[in-house]
């Protein structure tokens, strides 16, 4: 159905173009080429041609082209040129037996240099010129004053003129017409009902904003929409989104000008290899965004980029505090077992990188399974959620508990029977635990590498998060593989001893204080009361744990509804409602708010941060919080805005996908210089943050920072 | 046997050893190859110039050469106009540096800088924005003569227009400011809003754009940029160092340094 379509348009494309060429069937005739002389600098090299060499008797129409060979760099304009610019156009006044000629437009691609949108062409663009004779069959005398403006550093208006004689006669200049056959089907063609069914545009209030919606019955590849609602109307870049079958898009774009009266409207929606041009069905009301963020379509070496900064951001996990426990206590079950055979301890290695990389294609595909519902997904985000928390804080106490030596892990004794036959397995099990269990812990030290890697994984083809996830993976498991390759290095590790003992309750120490900080975390999602909650539950179970004897059934029974019931207690409970803080200097997030104070000259810090966001809290207090930025930020005319992603908020993530992240810390300013903003990198310094906010606010801020 | 296996792990770190050496050579010699061009300024290469003579050329690699001097689209044009033309000509002809720098105190300590511009020429407006910070911020001690050369077609020589009129009444830099900030298409109604939002009399506004003046300062700009023989828009004279399409701010800033250091007195003496 979907390749069916495609090829019904791509055949009507070629129907379109060939219909440009009345005289096809006549005998190709190598006489001469139907061109005009050259026009040529560094920045175009212009010349008219005509897919037919002479006028056939009594025909009307002829096929002509302004080709166009731009210089490297040098880019022309579509008919509408976006913010500034201005589209070619031809005088054909002096011509002879003319008695009109229309340019058919090429799609056109959309330039962004400095801020400023072009549409427009590069490299080679040949405009299809249709054009029709007053006097059938007779000999046409073309003059094309041509004026065209070409920029690339300079702009240089260029305006010349091409003539061209086309005699009666018949045949066709073969390599002329594949040129227009080939630049006509790029021509957006009109909708068709088995193309693009439904086109819409409406505006948002106060035409801030135009929303445009189309349906395709095949998949779109890499749309772009570009609206014309005449001359006094210029868009800004659209946020384009696709649903998850890739049939259906939406986009906005903000409105840059604005006229009063609206006299044409039309919307160009190119996309690989197809284009359509119609007048959209206007909508009184905007309809809402359904979908996540198009994914822009990568190229392979794009992917192993991030492949490679997906792999040196796992292998960076590993250093994480919430991370390096986990391999350590790895380390020290292996230091126990190191009377094993080197190839046990190969094999247990292996096991534990085992872990990590199922857990990472768990993680993959849940996420494909969320695109698939058309859900959004961010990085960090099960840290909003409580059951997740509370789950994981279990775990964590337990096993501090364990490694403070409250209680040893046992498993019924009828289970272990039946697992001290299977020897080494229940080892096995342990060690894919371990593994699975530091790429959980992993998750929420979102490093610079990760967000970057995550991010696009997030907007990308199912094989690029396949390929994301697996090289996060994969660094993330490159130390275990390290001792896997090299047992040996388990030989060199300390003999044990006493000091074991305190490392034991050293890391159990440092397992505590995660598990307090997930503690923390759940307080600021679900309200320290039902914290309070599970902390008192959990305290019990580690109570119970630690309680020898009784009946194994009815003790296993306790330990489960122990277990269970924080779980359902905070999915159970409605979260408190917690009125969002504003701290001192610091005003809450407004998006709204952004536009209107850099209207006013103001310049705006936005700061998004969670409670759950370790690399936020650093920033905070070692840069936010300090001199000089605290001070900066005080200042007047600048307006500090923080945005509390603790609890899932969609306005806030729908303000990171704008931005092109899913993940925090985020942190932007905005100001008169810089009113798309300015993306602070996820690691802040002060220098960076005056560097911006100078930058941003141009005079106001420059001398009041002096 | 213990032995053995200690001398393998000293060959297989040798190996790797190596193997390391040549992975860090060829990322070494990778981040050498993109880094290097940014570790070596762009080199400033200037030109004298034949004419006007004592001016000399900034010469920016791809762009400079192959062109015709440029006049602007829409060339034919009545006699009348082709002697105005002429004689605007030999009107600046006779006074470049009063043209080029009309209004800027050559004796002070700024380097005087004039700039071209047309605002419907996608990197003007980037470049005009940047000189004007530059001269706000005042740190490297410039003034700017700003000469409007519409070129493309007539909602640019209107917008153009509209400028230069909007100085009769104190009121060009915000002009000029709106009219390169905010995506526009230049009409009359458009211009009369812009006069109504920035205090300036819409009725004297549209008496000035059509005064002799008016079209006396575009002649002037216009006879100005084929003196120096501009090819586009935007462009730019340093003292009396000539530079054409956008360049970077540390390249405006090195020669506007070395225009102080050699001065352009020769060129354009203090009146």
């Amino acid at each position: 159905m979907t390749w069916s379509s495609r090829l019904a348009r791509i055949h009507l494309s070629c129907a379109i173009a060939l219909s440009l060429l009345p005289a096809l069937g006549v005998r190709p005739d190598m006489a001469h080429a139907a061109e005009s002389e050259t026009f040529s600098n560094p920045a175009v090299t212009a010349r008219l041609v005509s897919a037919e060499q002479g006028v056939a008797a009594d025909s009307k129409s002829l096929s002509l082209g302004l080709d166009l060979d731009l210089g490297d760099g040098w880019k022309a304009y579509w008919r509408s040129p976006g913010e500034v610019g201005l589209p070619p156009s031809i005088d054909w006044s002096g011509s002879d037996n003319l008695a009109s000629a229309e340019i058919l437009w090429p799609a056109p691609e959309r330039f962004t240099a400095f801020g400023i949108e072009n549409f427009g062409y590069h490299d080679r663009v040949l405009l299809p010129i249709r054009a029709t004779l007053a006097t059938a069959g007779a000999p046409v005398r073309l003059r094309a004053q041509v004026s065209l403006l070409t920029c690339s550093d300079i702009c240089v208006p260029q305006d010349f003129e091409l003539t061209l004689d086309i005699p009666v006669g018949n045949g066709i200049d073969r390599s002329a017409a594949d040129l227009i056959t080939t630049f006509a089907g790029r021509v957006p063609s009109d909708p068709d009902p088995s193309i693009i069914d439904t086109l819409t545009a409406a505006f948002g209030p106060d035409r801030e904003y135009l929303i445009v919606t189309a349906t395709s019955a095949a998949p779109f590849q890499t749309p772009d929409v570009f609206p014309e609602f005449g001359e006094l109307f210029t868009f800004g870049k659209p946020d384009i989104r696709l649903s998850g079958d890739r049939r259906s898009l939406w986009a906005r774009l903000p409105v840059l000008a604005a006229g009063d009266e609206i006299d044409t409207i039309s919307v160009t929606i190119t996309d690989t290899g197809r284009a359509v041009t119609g007048a959209p069905r206007v909508l009184a009301e905007t309809p809402p965004p359904p979908f996540r963020l198009v994914p822009q379509s990568t190229s392979a070496w794009q992917l192993l980029t991030y492949v490679l900064l997906a792999f040196v951001g796992g292998l960076i996990l590993n250093a994480m505090p919430c991370v390096l426990p986990v391999l350590s206590i790895k380390l020290a079950s292996v230091i126990k077992a190191r009377d094993h055979s080197e190839k046990t301890i190969r094999g247990r290695f292996v096991v534990s990188a085992l872990g990590v990389m199922v857990f990472m294609w768990v993680l993959s595909a849940s996420v494909l399974a969320l695109q698939w519902f058309g859900f959004n997904v961010g990085w960090g985000l099960q840290f909003q959620n409580p059951v997740f928390l509370t789950l994981l804080f279990l775990i964590l106490a337990v096993f501090a508990a364990n490694l403070f030596g409250i209680f040893e892990i046992s498993l019924p004794s009828s289970l272990q029977t039946r697992l001290a036959s299977a020897g080494a397995r229940q080892g096995y099990a342990g060690d894919f635990a371990t593994g699975a269990f530091a790429a959980i812990l992993a998750t929420p030290c979102s490093a610079p590498f990760l967000g970057t890697a995550v991010a696009f994984a997030l907007t990308g083809r199912p094989i690029d998060i396949l390929a994301i996830f697996s090289a996060l993976g994969l660094g993330l498991a490159l130390p275990y593989l390290a001792f896997a390759a090299r047992p040996g290095l388990v030989q060199r590790l300390p003999r044990p001893g006493t000091w074991m003992t305190a490392l034991k309750v050293g890391l159990g120490f440092l397992l505590a204080l995660t598990a307090a900080w997930i503690l923390w975390v759940l307080g600021g999602v679900s309200g320290f009361r039902t914290a309070g909650l599970v902390a008192l539950l959990s305290l019990a179970l580690v109570a119970l744990l630690s309680v020898r004897g009784g009946h194994t059934m009815v003790r296993a029974g306790f330990v489960v509804l122990l277990f269970a019931s924080p779980l359902v207690l905070v999915s159970a409970l409605e979260p408190e409602p917690v009125s969002p803080v504003q701290t001192a200097n610091w005003v809450v997030f407004d998006r709204r708010e952004i536009p209107r104070l850099v209207s006013q000259g103001g310049i705006v810090f936005v700061d998004v941060t969670a409670d759950w966001c370790l690399t936020c809290k650093a920033n905070k207090a070692l840069v936010l919080d300090r001199e000089p930025v605290a001070s900066l930020l005080q200042s007047e005319g600048l307006t500090a805005m923080r945005a509390d992603w603790t609890r899932p908020n969609p306005e806030i993530s729908r303000y990171l996908e704008t931005h092109g992240r899913f993940g925090i810390p985020f942190n932007a300013v905005y100001g008169p210089g810089a009113p798309e903003g300015i993306v602070l990198s996820e690691i802040l310094t002060a220098s960076a943050i005056e560097d911006a906010v100078t930058k941003a606010g141009g005079r106001s801020v420059a001398s009041s920072g002096k | 046997m213990k032995l053995d296996a200690f001398a393998g792990d000293q060959i297989l770190d040798k190996n790797r050893r190596n193997t390391l050496l040549v992975v860090g050579a060829i990322g070494l010699g990778y981040a050498g190859l993109r880094g290097l061009p940014g570790l070596f300024p762009e080199t400033l290469e200037l030109e004298p110039m034949a004419n006007p003579p004592g001016f000399r050329r900034y010469v920016a690699g791809e762009t400079s050469g192959g062109f015709d001097p440029f006049v602007g689209l829409n060339m034919q044009e009545p006699a009348e106009a082709a002697a105005m033309r002429a004689a605007a000509d030999l009107r600046v002809r006779e006074n470049i540096c009063a043209t080029l720098y009309g209004g800027l105190d050559l004796t002070g300590s700024d380097v005087p800088m004039a700039s071209f511009s047309d605002y419907y020429c996608p990197y003007c407006r980037v470049q005009t924005k940047r000189l004007a910070d530059m001269v706000r911020s005042g740190d490297i001690g410039v003034s700017v003569a700003w000469h409007e050369l519409p070129l493309l077609g007539e909602s640019s020589n209107l917008a153009a227009k509209a400028a230069l009129a909007a100085k009769r009444q104190g009121a060009y830099p915000e002009f000029h400011a709106r009219l390169m900030r905010s995506p526009f298409r230049a009409t009359l109604e458009y211009l009369e809003t812009l006069a109504r939002d920035t205090d300036v009399d819409g009725a004297q506004l549209v008496e000035d754009m059509n005064s002799p003046e008016t079209s006396r300062e575009l002649e002037d700009s216009a006879a100005l940029a084929r003196l120096f023989a501009f090819i586009g828009t935007p462009a730019l004279v340093i003292g009396r160092t000539v530079v054409q399409g956008q360049v970077s701010d540390q390249m405006i800033r090195r020669i506007v340094e070395l225009e102080r250091e050699e001065g352009w007195s020769d060129i354009c003496p203090a009146a």
